[in-house]
């Protein structure tokens, strides 16, 4: 009595129930596909999340001032940025984002704006794509030129055409309007969103100087943002501290702990954290429906052993022993749940892949999953089969073989 | 051979107690053909299954091939189940779902008896049935005949030395019941040793020895005059 023997009697066994067979699988089916769709869907989202982060720079660095214990004077202003950059050894690029809301018009159209400056490294910094033109250089920045760069969809909106390198755009408030020369053009960024929406309802999204942008909403120039980007990753730690450190020399503020230093990658452990918490909640409740189906494949077997009793009489009579018996009906069960679970496993991928496009993630399916889901399905295979298999293995041959 | 000696039986269900047999010593020798008869109730069941070691005795000594099998355990009587016992009875007890080739090979799977091996033991096992043709058929498909027959191949497969057969023909017609005697005949002529129940004098006149059972004790025991042989 080897293990082939018992498989092949139990395939046989299943087969000639094919559809209570397959209902009891559905169970099973259910759990698994549900369990790996989640788990492929939320590992996918923090594979796309990391990629996105390590686009931006694995070295980044924010430094941000605590702003319920600042006052203005400990902002960090334009100057500060350059004596970072200049003063701080690993510091590699450094720029303040001000980010402002504001209006564009072309001679077709008027439309929302959404300001970004900094300084020329807000280019390597925020990982920017040119489809066109360039970005501003040091000199530009220097001198607070009128110059901007404007997103693909707002070059469309406004202009009607793609390339806008050269052409002339008044950027500002209601209240203080200034033209500018278009110098480039991003590649968009945000196409998932692009696809959905008519791209004139999009504000337009528009780089320039800092010192330009202060210049134009008359601001006092400083922000409580600031990232710098570090040489390599073993200067990141040390990079952000003598960042703070300088900060805090220069407005004499130390002690105060105005100022904090916080790697990107940092963020990211924590995004990640919280991703694979949700993750695992919701895997978990889909698991519950995988307990679920172990029970509809006890239930299932328990009424096998009873329409089989003869059966098993039969064998028992012709020299079965208690061990063939609990060992044919716990392959069963064990064949029932694994089939269930590869079943799970392939409508599990595929619902992951349907899902993600709708979602705009792309599912990871890694192999500890799929080894995790089929190891688990023989689990539950076992577990929920032992009982019934007991039972069935017990029962006294004379009684069985009168059974009708 | 087979050798029991002042067996009882009681059966307990909660308060009521049943005496099946009460202190029945048997002798077979090897070779013998013994017809159990006696009326329904009288205990022949009973006595069959302690006999193929389906169930245990309450008191007294059963002895079967020099072995004292009262005292095995579950799996051991599973062994000599196996073994040295086939059985044969009256509603044939084939499994459905299997073809009579795997029928056959069954009591060799339990055996450990490899697939090559086991599919030409069980071919010559159903030749000597004189049953060759339709064995990848179930056992739905073929005559009632055709399927004790069918019994019969699977009790022999293992060559046990002692075949006990339960009513053998009490489904069968008359015609089929001859083949059927005629096979067991021929199996206790090689050598087997045949325990049969009955109650029809005909079917019983086809042995050498007739015991009689009433109220779980033997009443009467005496070789066969005028024997039917085929």
């Amino acid at each position: 009595m080897n293990l082939m023997e018992n498989v092949k009697m139990a395939l046989a066994s299943i087969w000639s129930n094919k559809m209570r067979s397959f209902l009891t699988m559905l169970g099973i089916i259910i759990g698994i596909s549900s369990v790996i769709a989640v788990v492929s869907l939320g590992q996918g989202g923090q594979h796309t999340i990391t990629g996105e982060f390590e686009k931006i720079g694995a070295n980044t660095v924010l430094i941000t001032v605590e702003s319920s214990k600042a006052e203005l004077s400990d902002y960090i202003t334009l100057e500060d940025v350059k004596q970072l950059k200049e003063k701080v050894p690993y510091i590699r690029y450094a720029t303040p984002v001000f980010q402002v809301q504001g209006q564009a018009n072309s001679r077709l159209k008027s439309k929302r704006a959404y300001i970004i400056g900094g300084t020329s490294d807000l280019y390597q910094v925020d990982n920017i794509e040119l489809a066109y033109g360039r970005f501003y250089n040091d000199a530009e920045y220097e001198e607070g030129k009128p110059v901007a760069i404007i997103s693909n969809s707002a070059a469309k909106s406004l202009f009607k055409m793609e390339d806008v390198v050269g052409m002339t755009l008044d950027i500002g408030s209601d209240f203080a309007k200034k033209s500018f020369t278009v110098i480039g053009v991003v590649k968009n960024q945000i196409e998932m969103f692009s696809d959905m929406t008519n791209e004139d309802n999009l504000p337009a999204i528009i780089y320039m100087p800092a010192t330009t942008l202060k210049q134009l909403f008359g601001m006092y120039g400083a922000t409580t943002q600031v990232y710098i980007v570090a040489d390599s990753k073993e200067n990141i730690e040390s990079a952000g501290n003598l960042a703070v450190k300088l900060l805090e020399n220069r407005h004499g503020n130390r002690g105060r702990e105005i100022y904090k230093a916080e790697p990107l990658m940092k963020q990211l452990d924590q995004i990640n954290n919280v991703l694979g918490i949700f993750t695992t909640f919701v895997a978990a409740v889909a698991a519950i429906s995988l307990l679920v189906g172990g029970v509809g494949v006890m239930n299932i077997m328990l009424v096998s052993v009873t329409e089989r009793t003869r059966e098993i009489g039969i064998r028992k009579a012709i020299g079965a022993r208690t061990g063939h018996i609990l060992f044919q009906f716990l392959t069963e069960s064990v064949i029932i749940s694994c089939i269930g679970g590869i079943l799970g496993l392939i409508f599990g991928i595929a619902g992951a892949y349907g899902l993600g496009s709708i979602a705009g993630i792309s599912p990871y399916i890694s192999p500890g999953t799929v080894i995790i889901a089929i190891l688990f399905s023989s689990a539950v295979g076992i577990f929920f089969g032992i009982y019934p298999a007991r039972k069935a293995a017990r029962l006294d041959p004379i009684e069985a073989l009168r059974y009708e | 051979m087979i050798r029991i000696e002042n067996v009882t039986k009681v059966y307990r269900n909660g308060e009521i107690q049943l005496t099946a047999l009460k202190g029945v010593s048997l002798h077979v020798k090897p070779g013998e053909f013994v017809a159990v008869m006696g009326p329904s109730g009288c205990g022949k069941s009973t006595l069959m299954n302690l006999l193929g070691c389906l169930d245990s005795i309450t008191s007294g000594k059963y002895i079967l091939n020099g072995k004292d099998v009262s005292t095995l355990s579950g799996n051991e009587l599973a062994y000599i189940r196996n073994r040295e016992i086939g059985f044969v009875f009256q509603s044939f007890n084939l499994l459905p779902r299997m073809t009579i080739l795997e029928n056959v090979e069954l009591p060799m799977v339990y055996a450990g008896v490899p697939a090559r091996e086991r599919r030409a033991r069980a071919l010559e096992a159903l030749a000597r049935v004189d049953l060759s043709e339709r064995i990848k058929h179930r056992p739905s498909e073929i005559s009632g005949g055709q399927r004790q027959r069918v019994a019969i191949a699977r009790a022999i497969v293992n060559k046990p030395s002692v075949i006990l057969a339960d009513e053998p023909t009490g489904n069968l017609d008359t015609k089929v019941t001859v083949e059927i005697m005629r096979i067991i005949q021929q199996l206790n002529d090689e050598g087997v040793t045949v325990l049969m129940v009955t109650h029809e004098p005909d079917v019983a006149n086809y042995a050498k020895r007739i015991v009689r059972m009433k109220d779980g004790c033997i009443i009467d025991d005496y070789p066969v005059q005028n024997r039917t042989v085929l």
